[in-house]
């Protein structure tokens, strides 16, 4: 493909553009692609708990991002995003090195994270407790930490379903 | 395959001089590494200031999600799927995937072949995110204008459809003059716009005489 045209034709096009946003296709939106394991029925209150079980993890272990992201060889942008936004996906390589980064079953931090369909119902009620009881403020309380234990608990156990 | 270049030009709207710029039609190594290496750790950057200056999450790049690895390996050897990217000093400004099966869906064109945009963004630095400046103009009209010239090769006649990330529908409706078709439902309820063959014409018309 070969297009040509003169320099006051290209820069017309960009003045045109006015600094708008472009971009198009959802892709890694919400359940935008039928051929990934995204579970669209996800519940949001085990995006909510997957978001924050990162969180405290990380500060429990007094890591920044950038250090958490460096030891779990992940990716900076999308641990802060994995933090601050229910809505993000993660990719699932990066679920499966923070399960083995924070020492908890792939299987159930992918449920968390809604990469897999929902499939231990104990699991999303612990989720939704965790995620009341761990809002975030900026330094771990003792409740705080309490919560994370609690829940890493029940993450850790056997499941019935598994 | 042997990769087409087109010399284009692009407005620097920092320091307001042009510049010259290349439209590639492939994603080979490099767009991949300069993604890798350049987009995703502005990208980072521009999510902690926007974090920290407490804008609202609608408010943040729509595509801060995208894999653009992935997007390619995943249609690696499809002759159906191509990539288009933009370069200037030596560094990705754009990045487009094509796919060449979907049909036209507006009523006067319906049923027909078009180049479906199934992903294109511009480089963090070329946005306005939180204000920002963008450095270079330009680049998502190149990648949108690449996209029609393609279909014109294939013989579509210049006909494009893409779903538009909410942040872009005013660009595709009235920068580019793209048909409107709506929300779409099986699509996370994102407009769908299209570009007729009379459109597209109007879009790469080269300039009146003076």
């Amino acid at each position: 493909m070969n297009l040509t045209r003169s320099k006051e034709w290209w820069i017309d096009k960009a003045v045109r553009e006015q600094e708008r946003t472009i971009a198009a296709g959802a892709g890694d939106l919400p359940g935008a692609h039928a051929s990934t394991a995204i579970s669209e029925s996800a519940p949001g209150e085990n995006r909510i708990a997957f978001g924050r079980f990162v969180s405290l993890m990380r500060r429990n272990r007094r890591l920044t991002v950038e250090e958490l992201a460096e030891k779990a060889e992940l990716d900076a942008s999308e641990l802060l995003i994995i933090e601050d936004d229910v809505h993000a996906l993660p990719e699932p390589r990066t679920v499966f090195h923070l399960a083995q980064f924070f020492e908890v079953p792939q299987s159930r931090l992918m449920q968390l994270a809604g990469l897999t369909m929902a499939s231990d119902s104990r699991l999303t009620q612990e989720a939704v407790r965790f995620a009341a009881r761990s809002e975030s403020i900026d330094a771990l309380t003792r409740e705080q930490r309490a919560a994370l234990e609690a829940f890493v608990a029940v993450l850790s156990e056997a499941s019935s379903n598994e | 395959m042997t990769v087409q270049v087109s010399e284009i030009s692009l407005p620097n709207r920092q320091s307001g001089q042009s510049a010259q710029a290349e439209l590639r039609d492939a994603i080979d190594e490099q767009p991949l590494l300069d993604w890798m290496t350049r987009w995703q750790p502005f990208t980072a950057d521009v999510l902690r200031d926007l974090a920290a200056r407490g804008v609202p999450k609608s408010q943040w790049p729509q595509s801060r999600h995208w894999n653009w690895g992935a997007k390619m390996a995943e249609v690696s050897g499809l002759i159906a799927f191509r990539g288009f990217c933009v370069t200037c000093n030596g560094v990705t400004q754009g990045l487009m995937r094509v796919d060449l099966t979907p049909l036209a869906r507006e009523d006067t064109q319906a049923g027909k072949p078009l180049v479906y945009v199934e992903y294109l963004e511009v480089a963090p630095w070329n946005r306005g995110d939180g204000g920002r400046t963008p450095h270079y103009g330009g680049v998502g009209s190149a990648l949108i204008a690449a996209a029609v010239k393609l279909s014109i090769d294939e013989g579509f006649r210049g006909r494009i459809g893409l779903h538009s990330l909410p942040q872009a529908d005013g660009f595709y409706r009235d920068t580019c003059g793209m048909m409107d078709l709506g929300p779409d439902d099986g699509y996370q309820r994102l407009r769908y716009f299209e570009m007729t063959e009379t459109q597209a014409q109007a879009f790469l018309r080269e300039e009146a005489p003076e």
